[in-house]
């Protein structure tokens, strides 16, 4: 139940273009888990915004420079989420997000070998505004 | 909360009862201590992602508030884990020649779920552990406070201990780890972490395996975590305030001291019409994550420790650890010889002061403990 401000970036959240459409918008998380982890241990991402949840396939993610589809996660066991380091959720969403307000929501997904539930849900939300 | 304050005098007049003891017990338990202080960065983490410390500003404060050494999670604190570059590395000792600190720790994980369709064979876990053995070396720590693979048990009725259960998988992980230890000279001190029972065939099995091999690179890490009394009373006046019940909390406060198991706790609340807030807290997620182990108990295994995670969760005004017996489990470590690190683990609130001060007064309450100046 980690709400806390930090784990959701203002950083980065903007539109993107593809073939000069806006194609869709990234926002940058952090986790709140207290290490960082070898990303096959990722079952996967959620992203709300403004009510509106994404499909899997829309949502890909970004370690550094390297951008894998959630489900080829699990085909890189030597890539890294580095702790306190943020990951870059690219959303396919044609036309993108307006601009101003909105109320983003991530839940992250990890298989924490130790926990008791598996697998451990964080759910982040904040609320970000969007230029452009 | 009744039982739990008379428990608490009892363990007041415990530390009493010292003064009685015969000449040669009480010259042990005040004799100069060999032990010495840390902390662990790990207890500093919400403070690293908020932003308000940095992991060098972290060792800087250790080192401000008198300890000797600093401990570290490779996954967390090493930029570019599992190969930082020679330069950071460079800058890692020369902080703690700056600060006169020497390494004390360095915490792994067995991380066996990996994929998601299988376990980790117990090669792949121990080709796992030798990255954070060489990246332990480098960093001059000689101590891993090292979990216990965790695999499924080998008897499901042991499950309920979950990670720390006799598990074929896992003692062959530590077989193959084993060399790999030795390769590097660092000794993997199996931490002994709630909900371990310390009289178990689980502890038994590791005995045995180390007393068989003659290993010295094999031992435990011993969390205070098992050694919880009364739960942090934190978290039981949060579940309050969110509805749940005082009388169900005391039930489960009292089974859990009692011993009765989480099976039987969840059980009993059930019947009592427990709300899934109380339910949840009468089981493993909830007190059942603590363990109540009797200090004595530690007595056998203080020969093969290596390191300690000295565990806290709130040290009171009058610098008492409000849920664990601190006296009578440094006792058992002085008197068994132990003279490594007490490294601080702070798991508490920072709603009234940072972890900075909560670990400042676990030392000052350990310092008075041992009689160190």
């Amino acid at each position: 139940m980690d709400m806390a401000q930090y784990n959701i970036l203002d950083f980065g959240f903007k539109n993107f273009t593809k073939d000069g459409k806006t194609a869709g918008f990234q926002v940058l998380v952090k986790d709140s888990y207290y290490r960082g982890i070898y990303v096959p241990l990722i079952e996967g991402f959620e992203v709300t915004v403004d009510g509106e949840k994404f499909a899997r396939d829309q949502i890909q993610c970004k370690f550094r420079d390297n951008l894998y589809s959630q489900d080829d996660l699990q085909n890189h066991p030597t890539e890294r989420w580095q702790f306190n380091e943020p990951c870059t959720l690219i959303i396919t969403k044609p036309g993108g997000l307006k601009p101003g307000f909105h109320d983003v929501g991530v839940v992250v997904s990890e298989r924490i070998s130790y926990m008791p539930t598996i697998p451990s849900r964080r759910t982040f939300k904040a609320k970000l505004a969007l230029v452009m | 909360m009744e039982m739990t304050r008379k428990t608490f005098m009892q363990t007041l007049a415990g530390a009493a009862v010292t003064a009685s003891l015969p000449k040669a017990s009480r010259a042990a338990a005040t004799r100069k201590t060999k032990m010495k202080l840390s902390a662990s960065v790990y207890g500093y983490g919400s403070e690293i992602r908020e932003g308000s410390m940095t992991f060098d500003s972290v060792v800087a404060d250790i080192a401000d508030m008198g300890a000797e050494g600093v401990e570290l999670l490779g996954e967390s604190n090493v930029p570019d884990y599992p190969n930082p570059s020679s330069e950071w590395v460079a800058h890692w000792f020369s902080l703690l020649d700056k600060h006169n600190l020497k390494p004390s720790g360095y915490d792994t994980f067995v991380d066996t779920m990996f994929y998601h369709n299988r376990n980790l064979t117990s090669g792949e876990a121990a080709e796992l552990l030798e990255i954070d053995f060489k990246l332990a070396h480098r960093l001059g720590f000689r101590n891993l406070r090292q979990q216990w693979p965790p695999y499924k048990a080998d008897d499901p009725a042991d499950e309920i201990n979950a990670p720390y259960v006799m598990s074929k998988m896992a003692t062959e992980t530590i077989m193959k780890a084993l060399p790999l230890a030795e390769k590097y000279d660092v000794r993997m001190g199996i931490e002994l972490h709630s909900p371990t029972h310390l009289k178990s065939k689980f502890i038994d099995s590791i005995l045995d395996t180390i007393q068989k091999t003659g290993t010295k690179h094999l031992g435990f890490t011993p969390d205070f975590s098992s050694f919880v009394r009364r739960p942090p009373r934190n978290r039981i006046a949060a579940l309050l305030k969110q509805g749940a019940r005082q009388k169900i909390m005391d039930y489960i406060v009292s089974a859990y001291q009692n011993k009765v198991g989480p099976e039987k706790t969840v059980a009993e609340v059930k019947k009592m019409g427990g709300n899934d807030m109380e339910l949840e807290y009468a089981g493993i997620a909830g007190i059942y994550h603590f363990s109540n182990n009797d200090p004595k108990d530690l007595a056998p295994l203080v020969p093969y420790c290596y390191h300690v995670h000295a565990k806290f969760y709130e040290i009171t005004d009058d610098l008492q650890e409000y849920s664990i017996p601190y006296e009578e489990v440094l006792r058992v470590l002085d008197e068994g010889g132990y003279d490594q690190y007490l490294s601080s683990e702070y798991e508490g609130s920072r709603e009234e002061y940072t972890t900075s001060a909560a670990i400042r007064a676990h030392h000052a309450m350990m310092r008075a403990i041992l009689g160190m100046v």
